[in-house]
């Protein structure tokens, strides 16, 4: 019989012992992944329920990984007309899935993963084709699969061994472990070497951390390989196969040796398979955890028994390798690609992928991804695509940083690249590599000067020591890079590391060598100013090198405040002693207690137990109850009187900073305010809900106490010139006018219209105390940022009849803070994504609707958001009576009325020095005129810079706050387990509805008590 | 190569070697050709004893005519083969890239410091003992750590420490 009989006898034989009551099948994902997150106890639970229900129409199977490992345990249940898979699973919700599901017929649809969701919908499955779809450990169903199918072909057809080698040639099939070399070239070379004995080896030693593409192949689908390596065997006139397999995945080999045995028993494998003379033996070797054996003269060195020491090419491997005999090495998903060609033909292969990378690339998705798991896209695919479509997206919406591809050898690819094609050519000309799979994926939580570290430790602990260049250089390189993650580096390190690096790829003996640079050089080509801010500011923005701060949470703070220290106090009761260290690094306490985006709480290693601790809430808290009990704040001791004075202009939250540490030193401070309020956007933008002005006035009496004055409805370039403060005698000035001005939207009937309004306008209205009319209105609100969210929410307490967001791109890519979007879908406020509006539509000069067209995600900008793209003839009319553009806002720049001009850069923002001086050496400036619009908390950082250098531009030794080293102890215990946070108490939506009340209630003692106990005090060193 | 079954620690003394010499020379009479075995039986009496004792390293050179410092040298390259016995529960907590990117650093530092044990080293009462390991090539559920080969993901500290006082109550 040939092997084509005996295939299609093996699946006869599989139909009719199908028992044709068996309707349903359920499979159970059961790769490593899917064992470790509990697929054992779900397929136990199963089993039960099936016998202790006595159902009799079920077949229960396992099968390999399903690919979307981060919903394991996950199973799928099939019947005749549909699949469903369920995801999250544990023994209770299997029980209740097979009485639901099977028994009463009801789709449990919240337990559910949709199979036409991107992470499958945009895959092109040819290696992953079987796995999670049958069962690895039978022969039988990967036959019925067509395995074996393609060396049948060659073995019915007679096929020559050139035929195969030119088959596989002309698809193009190309190296899979990372390198990309056309593997029928490579079979050539062997090919044409005649010896007696030639031997094929697979490389499944995947040594790259962050792997698992091949190991999943090995549980899922092991036929698959056995098939590419008999029909490579074949091409070669190799008689003897090895498979060296990581000794680290035991349920591989295990599923390996079956698969081998059970191909041996068919006569698949063996001598003279089915009778055409073609000898193919297949053994299993064990790695043993040497990184360097991925490279194939140390592989071939372990399968002979040795040390895994990279020997020196030529001869290369085809000509001279496993006991001097012509080898080839090819790498598990290469081989598992060749099946597939065999049968369905080059042309077949070559209709995936890019010209010159044809075909698919299997990626382990693994690190910050929402959709953790195996994924397979055709060449060419977008890496962001990849990402965002396929993965997900950043796990929780965290922001994306890098993808790390190709492990130790590689590099990583930041935001502003997420449109490369994924061929081999175009990830090398970013400077790294395809690789075997692996892909990395960080958010802003990941240092990258840490990561390259790692990487560095990596190579220099699996360097097999053999050249110096790998040696002493990894060495030497792990201990630049400790020393800059420590804070005691130099800029020259940065020159010497790529220098370094460098040298070591130019001399290293083998690739391990020659690529252990790569991460470290692609990091700083990359992300070169994280290096510097380690060196220079001994700053790391990602909160994980530890030498450089006390705790993640002060470290993220842009105004550093000793954030575990006034939650301590809070915890022991000292409420006044807690505002005054909040106080000492941020003067606005109670403002910051009320409106911070708290970028403190993403930091919280309280993230990993269960959430963030509330800190924000907290700092509101010590200061309500101050007010409360005392009635006033405590107010700063003033250094000795200077004779000095200094003039800020704008009250905004960084003149405010600026006028308070400049005080505090001494100098006289005057501050202007254009409005008749102070506060800047603080007392006109944010809104009354969220920090009352009476409250806010109560923080700044603080500044009025200490002696600061105020001159308010004074216009800088209107009421006074720049000049002016100058001749009046004021030494220096500090300009914090803020982004004031709207930026205007441009659409066609909008200049004509006095009922489209512009957002801080409107905000500055209804904040100082306008009559606005919006009783009963239809409103669209264009833009996505806060200014949105603010207005829209203000409308809702003006009892407008519908208030609509109508914002370009998706919510994910909203500049408004998260919390304040939850609350203003709470408050019903309509939001519409990925809508752009064209055409304001005006009847007798009233707005009677806002014309609009659908957007789709385009290709990726430098922020990592897709560029809004129309789509034709989407266009539809959202029903609308008034119209508020809020699209950003730009700044005001009427203070350079006079020839004293101060410079603005291309984005007309007024061009500073790190120090904060401008062109005129008297004047300094800070804030969003500076910045661009950005958050409180981040311009009051900009106010304690600038007064540092207005301080030394005076004089003074530009020391604002006295570094006073505080005694860290633990002063009760620490409370490790979980218990989530203490929930802030809001008002009701009719209550909101029915005006400006502040929605959050804020603590009462005893929450704040209990709240201040989650924390772990990370500042603490020794617990 | 770990199994899921509890491994009773083997002191030098526990060991009934006359059994397992008798074991390791069948293995070795029965191999197809010695020259490229050394590996093999190394993993082999590492899965029968947890580690490899100098002793049976000086029986192995013996058995495959090599010199015994052919042994080390060829046992220290790989990680996986320790000369020093193994705990009860072996654990093994991983560094590959997604895991460390998932703070398992932390997890390695709380572990270290609970049971006051090294990397490679195994607890006084010989209960524990700890590797950490490069990749474990489960990153879809990191950070995880696997006790003698079962694998345990989706970790933070307290959870891991959690898990193995379960290992050593006996109540997994």
């Amino acid at each position: 019989m040939d092997l084509k009989s005996k295939l299609d006898s093996i699946k006869e034989e599989y139909w009719s012992s199908q028992k044709e009551n068996e309707e349903i099948v359920i499979s159970v994902g059961m790769g490593t992944c899917g064992i470790a997150a509990g697929a054992e106890e779900v397929w136990e639970t199963i089993n039960n329920e099936i016998k202790n229900r006595n159902l009799k129409n079920i077949r229960l199977e396992k099968t390999g990984c399903i690919g979307l490992c981060a919903r394991e345990p996950l199973i799928e249940i099939r019947d005749d007309e549909k699949s469903i898979f369920y995801g999250d699973l544990n023994q209770e919700r299997v029980s209740e899935i097979i009485f639901q599901h099977i028994i009463q017929d009801n789709i449990i649809s919240k337990w559910t993963i949709n199979a036409d969701n991107d992470f499958f919908k945009d895959q092109e499955r040819i290696v992953l084709k079987n796995c999670g779809k049958i069962d690895p450990e039978s022969i039988e169903e990967a036959i019925v699969n067509e395995a074996y199918q393609g060396i049948a072909k060659i073995l019915l057809n007679e096929m020559e061994s050139s035929e195969v080698i030119n088959l596989i040639k002309e698809a193009n099939l190309r190296g899979r472990g990372g390198a990309g070399f056309p593997t029928g070239l490579k079979w050539k070379f062997a090919y044409e070497n005649n010896a007696e004995q030639k031997y094929l080896i697979c490389n499944a030693d995947e040594g790259d951390p962050g792997a698992f593409m091949d190991r999943s192949i090995l549980e899922g689908d092991p036929h698959r390989l056995i098939e590419g390596m008999i029909i490579a065997g074949y091409a070669i006139e190799a008689s003897k196969g090895f498979i060296y397999c990581r000794a680290e995945y035991p349920l591989a080999l295990k599923r390996l040796e079956k698969a081998i045995k059970d191909a041996e028993e068919i006569g698949i494998l063996g001598e003279d398979i089915f009778s055409s003379g073609f000898d193919f033996e297949l053994n299993i070797r064990l790695g043993a955890g040497a990184f360097v054996c991925g490279e194939e003269t140390s592989l071939i060195s372990s399968v002979e028994g040795e040390r895994g020491e990279p020997k020196p090419k030529p001869p290369y491997p085809a000509e001279s390798g496993l006991w001097k005999k012509p080898t080839i090495i090819n790498n598990v998903e290469t081989l598992a690609n060749v099946p597939e060609i065999v049968r369905n033909g080059s042309d077949w292969f070559q209709s995936f992928g890019t010209d010159k990378s044809p075909g698919t690339k299997v990626f382990a998705l693994a690190g910050k991804i929402k959709n953790n798991g195996l994924v397979e896209v055709p060449m060419g695919t977008k890496i962001g695509e990849v990402i965002f479509d396929i993965g997900g997206g950043l796990e929780n919406g965290n922001k994306f940083k890098a993808a790390q591809t190709g492990g130790p050898s590689g590099g990583c690819i930041p935001i502003e690249h997420l449109n490369v094609s994924i061929d081999y050519e175009s990830l090398q000309e970013l400077g790294t590599i395809m690789g075997s799979g692996g892909m990395i994926i960080m958010d802003d939580q990941t240092c990258m000067v840490d990561l390259a570290k790692y990487f560095i430790d990596f190579c220099k602990d699996e360097s097999c020591g053999q050249c110096t260049p790998c040696r002493i250089g990894t060495t030497r390189m792990l201990e630049i890079l400790e020393k800059i993650t420590n804070g005691k580096g130099s800029l020259e390190d940065i020159e010497l590391l790529k220098e370094m690096g460098e040298v070591i790829k130019d001399s290293a003996f083998c690739g391990l060598g020659q690529t252990a640079a790569n991460p470290v050089l692609s990091t700083i080509r990359y992300f070169e100013n994280e290096y510097k801010e380690h060196i220079k500011n001994d700053y790391c923005e990602s909160s994980v090198c530890a030498a450089l701060f006390n705790s993640p949470c002060q470290n993220s703070c842009p105004a550093n405040v000793d954030v575990p220290m006034y939650i301590d106090l809070v915890r022991q009761g000292k409420y006044k002693e807690a505002y005054k260290v909040v106080q000492e690094e941020n003067p606005l306490v109670l403002i910051c207690g009320r409106v911070c985006y708290n970028l403190c709480e993403n930091s919280c290693n309280r993230n990993s137990i269960d959430e963030a601790l509330a800190i924000r809430e907290l700092k509101r808290f010590v200061s309500d109850h101050l007010l409360e009990e005392e009635g006033a704040f405590p107010v700063p001791e003033i250094a000795e009187e200077k004779e000095k004075e200094v003039a800020i202009v704008g009250s905004g939250p960084s003149g405010l900073t600026a006028a308070f540490y400049l005080r505090k030193k001494g100098y006289k401070v005057t501050v202007f305010e254009a409005e008749s309020e102070v506060g800047g956007m603080l007392a006109t933008a944010i809104p009354e809900y969220r920090l009352p002005k009476k409250l806010l006035n109560e923080e700044i009496s603080v500044l009025t106490t200490m002696g600061i004055q105020f001159i308010v409805n004074t216009k800088v370039g209107k009421d006074i010139s720049l000049k002016e403060l100058k001749n009046r005698g004021y030494w220096a000035v500090y300009m914090a006018v803020g982004a004031q001005k709207d930026r205007s939207l441009s659409l066609e009937g909008d200049d004509e219209l006095p009922h489209v309004y512009s957002a801080l306008e409107l905000l500055r209205d209804i904040n100082l105390g306008k009559n606005v009319d919006m009783e009963g209105k239809k409103v669209a609100i264009i833009g996505g940022g806060n200014a949105a969210i603010d207005i829209a929410r203000n409308l809702v307490r003006l009892n407008a009849d519908e208030v609509n967001i109508v914002y370009r791109r998706t919510e994910k890519d909203m500049p408004a803070h998260k919390e304040e979007i939850e609350e203003a879908k709470y408050e019903q406020v309509k939001m519409h994504f990925q809508v752009n509006p064209v055409k304001v539509i005006n009847v007798k000069n009233k707005i009677k609707g806002l014309e609009c067209v659908n957007i789709k995600g385009g290709e990726f900008d430098n922020s990592g958001r897709r560029k809004p793209k129309e789509v034709e003839n989407s266009n539809f009319v959202l029903n609308v009576d008034t119209v508020v553009s809020a699209i950003g806002q730009k700044v005001n720049n009427e203070f350079n009325s006079d020839n004293l001009k101060l410079e603005m850069n291309d984005k007309s923002l007024i061009s500073v020095d790190d120090d904060h001086s401008t062109n005129i050496p008297w004047v300094f400036a800070g804030g969003d005129c500076v910045t661009g619009p950005s958050t409180v908390v981040e311009s009051i950082q900009q106010g304690k810079k600038s007064a540092r250098s207005i301080d030394k531009y005076l004089g003074g030794d530009g020391v604002i706050i006295s570094k006073n080293k505080r005694e860290r102890e633990i002063t009760s215990e620490v409370l490790q387990e979980e218990k989530g946070r203490v929930k802030m108490p809001t008002i009701l939506l009719s209550e909101r509805k029915k005006g400006f009340v502040e929605v959050e209630k804020g603590y009462a003692e005893d929450q704040a008590v209990e709240e201040a106990e989650r924390c772990l005090r990370c500042d603490v060193e020794d617990k | 190569m770990s199994t899921t079954k509890e491994k009773q620690i083997k002191k030098s003394e526990d060991i009934d070697w006359i059994e397992v010499n008798k074991k390791i020379d069948k293995y070795i009479s029965e191999l197809e050709s010695e020259s490229d075995a050394l590996i093999e039986v190394l993993h082999k009496v590492q899965s029968l004893l947890g580690y490899i004792p100098k002793r049976t390293q000086k029986r192995i050179a013996k058995e495959l005519e090599l010199a015994p410092g052919k042994i080390s040298s060829v046992m220290s390259f790989y990680s996986h083969f320790s000369a020093k016995p193994k705990g009860k529960y072996q654990i093994a907590i991983c560094k590959g890239t997604a895991c460390y990117v998932k703070g398992s650093v932390d997890i390695i530092e709380k572990v270290e410091e609970v049971y006051d044990l090294n990397s490679g080293d195994t607890t006084d009462d010989g209960i524990f003992s700890l590797e950490v390991v490069r990749c474990l090539g489960a990153c879809g559920l990191a950070p995880v750590m696997t006790v003698n080969g079962k694998a345990h993901g989706l970790l933070n500290p307290d959870k891991a420490v959690k898990i193995l006082e379960k290992y050593k109550n006996g109540e997994m």
